[in-house]
């Protein structure tokens, strides 16, 4: 309960379940060959957003542990 | 545009964060002062992003998008010129008064600086603006989903004025803050994909180059004369009118964005809020002008290699560029990414209402309320005022909504009245803080006078069917709208500048003992107690700067 204090938990919380889905849209969902012309995009950006919410999250953890 | 169940799923994701924000802070508020200003207790780095999220509206995430689209590169100069110096100054020299004063509001600033009229005229005009600015939004984010997805323009009003109205009743002025850098987040990381994904197609920077005229592809190169460039606009109204009279009235002196500072913890912080937030607000062209860039480079590449893209047409056959951004994620995101990219649509649009309406709840409460109608009453009371203007305030937006569906000229008219009385404003706060010979009755006609001169420029010129309407042949003719609204701004600045100084020489100042932390001169100059050099406001104010001018040149 006391990370929901920590807009940095909120925020990394949020980027993990949408990286997640991303990430399962990218590897299962078929998509037109238009939209696959620049490479798996949901893929991509899910990964992107996992990594930012990694990192939000450890930020968070850390300044609890900090506390 | 078709939205599969994975969409709506991430789309209803971030509506539970954003209430469940809202619900998560609502135990925390417990006076006025912690609903309405955060209880001034918000850690730098939130009120920093929230600075320029705040601002990082529908108008702004679609229209720039559509400048990019409308007039190239130099659409940056709205960023680079018309908001990175303006932000470093208000964190370098105005926020040491504003914060230090320990006033609420900007109105309130300007009470104890001048007096009760000058405090009046501000913060009922800036209630009215906010008030209707909010419903311009939820107007337009209503017509983009009826556009987008057919849904019903009530149910869209009622969905995201329904959203912005829990979370911030329940969490006050913070809510919208943590709300705002959720938003500011989300709207970047869903809109960065479609830059990379477009800049892939149309062969990098260089592919854009190739596909478009030299005008739209350099920042200042055809400024020598108005008539060279997409803008119509020559260097002098450019750099005097929006670097400075415009850019300046809006980024130092509205009290949506420097209540985001005003929210920090400490003068320190509070002072490199703007300051920190130049630096992602430096990058955002390449968020939100570059998709208008792509969209242009791919019309032309379209056409000759047979994929279709075109913007859609407005019912006169213009080209509608406001649709810039929405047609791209059409053409680009498959399903889950433009579920994604859309959520970030409606957060622009959502952050810039709560923007407003939090603004608003304070200086209706403080600078109206508390100031003409009941000045001696419990915390508790205010507080309720506080809750109950968040209501009535978004019931507002949504009425104004409403309006603005059956009469637009009429908005297009309240936001011409609303860029009349904003103009000269930042006459009055310079004269004000670093001119203690400046008086009451000085700043209050000087507002007066610099309004009036904005409308009868207005009155008197013209420029693509708008102004000309005091004379039957105008007196001067802009090049283009844009250069008349910096025309006119220019104008009412001077006007302003040199009325409040007139009659400020004619009139008997306050004491010097009552303007203590209001006046440049009369306040003693804080040493910032910053460990780190680098965290030094002039430090970073250099670095922005630095990095600003490097910008300009990569696009000259």
């Amino acid at each position: 309960m006391k990370y929901l204090n920590d807009l940095r938990f909120i925020i990394g919380l949020f980027f993990l379940i949408v990286s997640l889905i991303l990430i399962f849209t990218g590897f299962f969902v078929h998509n037109s060959p238009l939209t696959d012309q620049s490479g798996n995009l949901n893929l991509y950006t899910g990964i992107g957003m996992l990594t930012f919410s990694a990192l939000m999250l450890a930020a968070s953890i850390a300044n609890h542990q900090d506390s | 545009m078709h939205l599969t169940w994975i969409d709506t799923l991430i789309i209803s994701i971030y509506f539970v964060f954003v209430v469940g924000i809202g619900y998560l802070l609502k135990r925390k508020i417990k006076s006025s002062g912690d609903f309405l200003m955060s209880g001034r207790r918000i850690p730098l780095w939130i009120t920093s992003l929230a600075f320029i999220s705040a601002n990082l509206g529908a108008q702004e995430v679609l229209g720039m998008a559509a400048s990019g689209a409308k007039y190239g590169i130099m659409t940056s100069h709205f960023y680079w010129i018309g908001a990175i110096p303006a932000m470093v100054f208000l964190g370098l020299f105005m926020m040491p008064f504003y914060y230090g004063s320990k006033a609420r509001s900007v109105p309130e600033y300007l009470a104890l600086r001048f007096d009760e009229k000058t405090r009046g005229l501000n913060a009922i005009t800036f209630a009215i603006m906010t008030l209707f600015s909010s419903g311009i939004s939820l107007y337009a984010l209503a017509l983009l989903l009826e556009t987008l997805l057919g849904w019903s323009f009530g149910f869209s009003i009622l969905l995201s004025a329904g959203i912005v109205m829990v979370y911030t009743t329940l969490g006050g002025l913070t809510s919208a803050i943590y709300n705002e850098v959720l938003q500011f987040f989300l709207i970047v990381l869903g809109i960065v994909p479609l830059v990379y994904a477009g800049l892939h197609r149309v062969g990098g920077w260089e592919g854009i180059q190739a596909a478009l005229p030299p005008t739209f592809t350099h920042a200042w190169t055809y400024m020598g004369s108005a008539s060279e460039n997409p803008m119509n606009v020559d260097v002098w109204s450019l750099t005097v009118g929006l670097g400075f009279v415009l850019s300046f009235g809006y980024w130092c002196t509205d009290f949506l964005v420097v209540q985001r500072a005003m929210a920090a913890h400490s003068l320190s912080s509070a002072r490199r809020t703007p300051l920190i937030a130049a630096i992602p607000k430096l990058l955002l062209p390449f968020v939100v002008i570059f998709p208008g860039l792509i969209a242009l480079a791919l019309m032309k590449i379209s056409s000759s290699s047979g994929h279709t893209f075109q913007l859609p047409l407005k019912p006169d056959g213009r080209v509608d560029y406001d649709m810039t951004l929405p047609s791209l994620l059409s053409y680009f995101y498959p399903t889950g990414l433009l579920g994604v990219g859309l959520t970030a649509l409606m957060a622009s649009f959502m952050s810039g209402m709560a923007g407003n309406v939090t603004a608003f709840n304070s200086v209706w409460t403080y600078d109206i309320y508390q100031a003409y109608f009941k000045k001696q009453a419990t915390d508790e009371h205010y507080l309720r005022v506080g809750k109950l203007t968040t209501i009535i305030g978004i019931l507002f937006s949504i009425a104004t909504a409403y309006f603005a569906k059956s009469f637009n000229n009429i908005m297009d008219l309240l936001q011409l009245v609303f860029g009349f009385v904003n103009a000269p404003l930042f006459a009055t706060f310079l004269l004000g803080m670093f001119w203690k010979r400046t008086t009451a009755n000085g700043a209050f006609w000087g507002l007066i006078s610099g309004t009036v001169t904005a409308a009868v420029i207005h009155g008197i010129t013209f420029a693509e069917g708008k102004g000309g309407w005091l004379v039957s042949v105008p007196l001067h003719m802009f090049t283009s709208a844009m250069a008349q609204a910096f025309g006119i701004a220019i104008a009412a600045w001077s006007s302003c500048f040199v009325m409040t100084a007139v009659i400020s020489l004619w009139t008997t100042p306050k004491k010097d003992s009552e303007m203590i932390g209001l006046v440049y001169s009369l306040t003693e100059k804080s040493k910032d107690s910053t460990e780190h050099w680098y965290l030094h406001p002039l430090f970073i104010a250099s670095f922005v700067i630095a990095c600003t001018l490097i910008c300009n040149l990569m696009f000259f």
